[in-house]
């Protein structure tokens, strides 16, 4: 009986020492920033500002969610911005042809948009994953090609002009629309992070990926099929990102070639980065990179508000993102020195 | 507590009084053959593993002892010869059958996820689940239940890579014993184990044997084999030697057939001659606590060995001399003068060289020619380099000249690294020895994974040093190797000095009961 | 067993026999861009014009300086995606320091040699940077070096306010992109330079034998005494350099100072030492792959040029011979066993 008791006292203080050890300093620092910023300009939570910095935070969120179970599986997707534009592109181009063909038919032609558009993500996802797992070539390669070949199909669709005639409905009813005060994008993100938070901690396929990048060789030992686990992150990390260009096209009301892009894949990776993902795989929990992605998006409003020039601001996220990583290590190489 | 693996009732209940031998047996091996990188590590071998039977697999390292298991396990599949499991011809095997058909392995280098949890790992790959979600309330029972009867101490929800190396062992014989087996394959699994644990593991042998279960045991130590083998199979360079009964056969016979001649034909006779304190520690730990307060000394002229088990420490002091091991406190002395902070780099300029156990991961650039590997630890000499500029000819002729003497077979230094066998490879290491000037000399496992004929080559290599010199330190786990070549021998025991041996002391029997001795002072403390 | 060893160990056993499906394997490339170029031709004459021929092997001069750079780095097991950003800082820099030099009434050589030496300095900087955060600190090179690409993008476009600087003395055009040496234009030239020195240092010294040993086995190098972080950092310096000098022979070119230079370089440099047979997983390559490479993508992209191929479909042409490319060295490697 005593000894349980003994035990029970250290274990919950490791439990609170490895509970911020995961998390890090990263909330403390997003507090921080928001209390320092309140006091400094009441604009900052006006609103319109929240409004503003939730609907970027969100979609940055999905897709750096996306990109955190690739490099929690020992990979990187640099095809997530090109996939962003492909979707808004080959959605609104899908909602005119349809609505071109069954005018008013409006359930009907928002449905095959989006159809059309999550399609050609997971497409994406799929010759990702096929290249890497199958064909065994390098993740950061493949999904390089990917990009270069996604932007490419984008703009040749547009010729590099926004898409319009998407209906009323999908633009003002849907991606300008807000519920309980909030816009639908803050719903789709919060929805969409409890899927991942769930699938990565209580699903099989979540399991799975941590195993696959924290030890390959254990887990093809212990009988983890590693190929359709590895196609898997990519088509979640594609499909997310999909996801992310209908919502921007509803929200613009447009679908443009010019959405997404690199900075959204670097900012998708220094998210995750920043908020745990160890790039050595294995390691990362999603609920921490949407904290980390509210965290760089109050950031640069932050820097906004307070008249930093714009051009300085990617210096900031540089240095955030090369520190988190370095602390990152050296505190693992104090772990292992103990 | 009751458990589906241990408490099930045998597959088929056997009448005992039923001749075994007429009886098929569980696995049966047929004519195997592997090979790699242009070795062969399995020729042609049979081995027949019989329900109820504790098999033990015995011969040196790079005997084929682990490619054989390895095989067994479905790591990868041979390259010649056949499979039955249980009667059943068995083809394109892996790991995911061998656990479907009940084979279950316990390796040395874990099959743990480091950074998952116990529980976690116990499960990994036949996960408790209901349409893809996770019941993580069941497997948390049954870990913990599992946990509980095979008495470990043994905390199911702590991450892997906090675990003690004896802690992740515990972890990975659970994993292996979770689920329906048949046949268990233990390879060295007290290595890391105290006397304490290996009582639980014995009886749980004995336990699982009694349920019919097969065990493949693999072990160097006469003690468990003694204990606990039906039969052993004695393997050499890749070849079925020969399996006999365990009650029948003597150790001295095992020992014969494992190394292919009588054992003090193995090693040659050292004139060890002891003179000037080369090396000398002082109440060294390392920031890892591997090594804790140890002071030893090494003189130049004679062989000082380091015994001890897996994960006791010894490699990480040498490699703590080396300076690839970071240490917290204590002095290291060279040649009387202090050495503080030690890296490699200052190490050689000092004349301190180091063989690592793992050429692999440590020793060499695979791909990169014999020329370039050998020449690795030179380019700081003007002899070398002048300037920064390679010196190419200089360097051909002194690495194929080296080469020559150490009598590397075919004598070409421009192939790859990777192209050579084991042996060959431990020679491009030694090789190095050669290149530049060197008083201190730290072999770590030097025998690994050669064959017999290169080792000799290795301990007459050895054998120079010393009668030239030279302070020579061998680390290792083979026991009759150290007692043989060393003047004086220190027995490591969990990052500790156990004993220091000399003369007639040097015997197994002295190292074995210095660990005993070391848990007694343990247990008073 | 890695493939490495295995591919080492099967050249041994079938040497004889594998040599010419080795050597034809090797050819690939070289074989591609005849095909290409012939092909091209077929369509176009004026790609075969001595007027054409001259540019490709200009534009495939800054190219391939690039992705010189690039396997430099490459071969440590290392990247740098902040190649391109560096490049644009440079120009930048570069442009700002001679216009502002020559506002001050300096004489044209001194403005020169301000343009110069900010340049290298700005370049020798970011290396700098990349290598200490590699090497000390242990981060990922991917990760570090495209939090140096951030910096160096808010560097160049705060220096330039975004717009391109002017300002740039028409000597410096003169001689960095109209200059010649014995009648070969500078770009070509410098590029040939800097490959014979750059191939004579992977071959003949320390520092270049030490790279690829490292590429091919880090816990080995360390074991072995060589300075291993030493000489990444002076790994990525060497990179950055190489694009400093880059970025002011284009900068030459355009004859002002250009926030955007680099745009895509990074990227493309490293396609470029990819698909001439640089392998990512270090040691392996030269400064003939990233030539080869350099060169292939070039031909390609003048080529769908002048046959007006739609650049959008350029790009998606340029992904699908990226991943090709890594997938034949795949296919190369395992040909091997």
């Amino acid at each position: 009986m005593s000894t349980g008791l003994i035990a029970a006292e250290p274990r919950s203080a490791t439990d609170l020492r490895s509970i911020a050890g995961e998390i890090g300093f990263l909330p403390a620092l997003l507090v921080l920033l928001v209390a320092g910023m309140s006091a400094v300009d009441p604009q900052f939570y006006g609103t319109v500002n929240i409004l503003n910095i939730l609907r970027n935070a969100s979609l940055l969120a999905i897709v750096a969610s996306g990109q955190a179970l690739v490099i929690v599986a020992g990979g990187f997707d640099l095809s997530v911005g090109a996939v962003v534009a492909l979707a808004s592109v080959v959605t609104a181009k899908t909602m005119a042809t349809t609505a071109a063909a069954f005018p008013g038919n409006t359930a009907l032609i928002i449905a095959s948009g989006v159809a059309a558009g999550l399609g050609c993500g997971i497409l994406v996802g799929l010759v990702n994953g096929f290249c890497v797992a199958k064909l065994k070539v390098s993740g950061f390669v493949v999904t390089l090609g990917t990009m270069s070949a996604t932007a490419g199909v984008g703009l040749m669709i547009t010729s590099g002009i926004p898409v319009y005639g998407m209906p009323d409905n999908f633009v003002k009813g849907f991606g300008r629309a807000q519920a309980f005060g909030l816009p639908t994008a803050v719903h789709v993100a919060i929805a969409a992070i409890l899927v991942m938070v769930f699938a990565q901690r209580r699903t099989l396929f979540g399991r799975y990926i941590y195993a696959i990048g924290g030890n390959v060789d254990a887990a093809v030992m212990s009988g983890v099929s590693i190929q359709r686990h590895i196609v898997g992150t990519y088509v979640v990390s594609s499909l997310l990102a999909a996801l992310t260009g209908i919502l921007l096209t509803a929200q613009v009301g447009s679908g443009q070639a010019s959405f997404g892009g690199d900075r959204m894949m670097l900012q998708s990776i220094a998210a995750a980065v920043i908020g745990g993902v160890s790039p050595r795989g294995g390691v990362g929990r999603v609920e921490i990179v949407a904290i980390s992605a509210l965290f760089l998006t109050i950031l640069g409003n932050a820097l906004n508000l307070l008249h930093v020039d714009s051009r300085l601001q990617p210096i900031f996220l540089g240095v955030i993102m090369v520190a988190a990583v370095a602390l990152d290590e050296l505190s693992r190489r104090r772990k292992s020195g103990v | 507590m009751h458990l589906p693996p241990l408490n099930r009732p045998p597959e088929k209940p056997m009448d005992t009084d039923i001749d075994p031998q007429l009886v098929p047996p569980l696995l049966r091996l047929r004519g195997i053959s592997k090979r790699f990188s242009g070795v062969r590590a399995l020729d042609r071998v049979d081995l027949d593993v019989r329900a109820g039977e504790l098999h033990v697999l015995f011969g040196e390292n790079g005997a084929g002892k682990s490619t054989l298991i390895n095989l067994v396990s479905g790591t990868f599949p041979p390259d010649e010869g056949t499979f039955h499991f249980a009667g059943d011809a068995i083809h394109n095997f892996t790991p995911q059958r061998a656990r479907a058909i009940g084979i279950s392995p316990v390796f040395q280098e874990f099959s743990l996820v480091p950074s998952l949890t116990v529980e976690e790992n116990l499960f990994l790959g036949r996960e408790v689940a209901r349409s893809g979600v996770l019941r993580s309330g069941q497997m948390r029972k049954r870990a913990r239940a599992l946990i509980d009867e095979l008495g470990f101490d043994l905390d199911p929800s702590r991450r892997v890579d906090d675990l003690s190396r004896a802690h992740q062992q515990m972890a990975e014989i659970a994993k292996a014993l979770l689920g329906k087996i048949r046949l268990l394959i233990l390879d060295e699994p007290t290595a890391s184990l105290t006397e304490r644990e290996t009582g639980r593991l014995f009886e749980l042998i004995a336990r699982l044997k009694s349920q019919n279960v097969g065990l493949i045991y693999v072990s160097h130590r006469m003690r468990e084999i003694r204990a606990l083998a039906d039969r052993v199979t004695v393997l050499r360079d890749g070849r079925h030697i020969r399996t006999l009964d365990a009650a029948t056969s003597t150790d001295g016979e095992l020992v014969e057939l494992m190394t292919g001649r009588k054992i003090d034909l193995l090693f040659p006779t050292i004139a060890h001659e002891p003179d000037k304190l080369m090396v000398d520690i002082e109440n060294l730990t390392l920031t890892d606590g591997s090594v804790c307060d140890v002071s030893l000394h090494a003189r130049a002229g004679e062989i000082t060995g380091i015994a001890g088990l897996v994960g006791c420490g010894k490699s990480e002091l040498i490699r703590a001399i080396y300076g690839i091991e970071p240490t917290a406190s204590g002095t290291i002395r060279i040649d009387g003068a202090p050495y503080e902070s030690p890296a490699p780099r200052r190490s050689l300029k000092r004349g301190i060289a180091y063989f690592p156990a793992n050429r692999i991961a440590e020793g060499l650039a695979l791909s990169r020619s014999i020329r370039e590997n050998a020449s690795m630890t030179v380019l700081d000499l003007p002899a070398f380099a002048r300037f920064g500029i390679l010196r190419q000819a200089v360097e051909r002729t002194r690495i194929a000249g080296i080469m020559a003497q150490l009598q590397l077979r075919p004598p070409n230094i421009e192939r790859p690294a990777g192209a050579l066998s084991g042996g060959n490879r431990q020679k491009v290491m030694l090789g190095r020895a050669l290149t530049r000037e060197l008083t201190v000399f730290l072999f770590d496992e030097p025998s690994v994974g050669i064959d017999v004929g290169a080792k000799l080559e290795v301990y007459e290599f050895m054998k120079r040093l010393v009668e030239a010199g030279a302070a020579v330190i061998v680390v290792s786990s083979e026991l009759p190797e150290v007692l043989a070549l060393s003047n004086r021998l220190y027995v490591m025991h969990h990052g500790r000095i156990a004993a220091e041996l000399t003369g007639a002391e040097k015997t197994e029997q002295n190292v074995l009961s210095s660990f005993f001795r070391d848990h007694l002072t343990a247990e008073v403390a | 067993m890695s493939d490495l060893e295995l591919s080492v160990a099967a050249q041994e056993t079938g040497r004889e026999k594998l040599l010419p499906a080795r050597w034809l394997w090797s050819a690939i490339l070289p074989i591609a861009m005849v095909v290409l170029v012939l092909g091209f031709a077929s369509f176009d004459r004026g790609v075969l014009s001595s007027a054409n021929l001259l540019n490709v092997a200009q534009q495939t001069s800054y190219l391939a300086l690039f992705a010189m750079a690039q396997t430099v780095v490459i071969l440590t097991r290392g990247l740098d995606l902040a190649l391109g950003p560096t490049v644009s800082m440079v120009s930048v820099g570069t442009a700002l320091a001679m216009a502002g030099a020559a506002a001050t009434g300096h004489d044209p050589s001194a403005v020169l040699l301000a343009g110069l030496a900010v340049g290298f300095s700005l370049g020798v900087a970011c290396g700098l940077f990349n290598g200490v955060v590699i090497a000390m600190f242990k981060v990922n090179p991917f990760v570090a070096t495209l939090g140096s690409y951030n910096v160096a993008i808010g560097v160049a476009t705060t220096l330039s306010s975004g717009r391109p600087v002017q300002g740039v003395p028409t000597l410096f055009s003169q001689i960095f992109y109209g200059g010649s040496v014995f009648g070969i234009p500078a770009a070509i030239a410098v590029t040939v330079a800097v490959g014979i020195v750059l191939h004579l240092v992977l071959a003949r010294t320390v520092f270049g034998r030490s790279l690829y040993i490292i590429g091919t086995n880090p816990r080995a190098a360390a074991v072995a005494g060589l300075p291993v972080k030493r000489i990444l950092i002076t790994t990525y310096v060497l990179c950055s350099a190489l694009a400093a000098l880059g970025a002011i022979m284009m900068t030459a070119r355009t004859g002002s100072g250009e926030p955007n230079l680099g745009g895509a370089l990074s990227l493309q440099a490293i396609a470029g030492a990819v698909i001439g047979g640089t392998s990512l997983a270090g040691g392996r390559g030269g400064v003939g792959t990233a030539v080869l490479g350099a060169l292939f993508i070039t031909i390609l992209s003048n080529g769908m040029n002048l046959t007006r191929v739609d650049g959008y479909v350029q790009m998606v042409v340029l992904g699908a011979i990226v991943i090709i490319g890594v997938l034949l060295d795949r296919l190369r490697l395992e040909r091997r066993l």
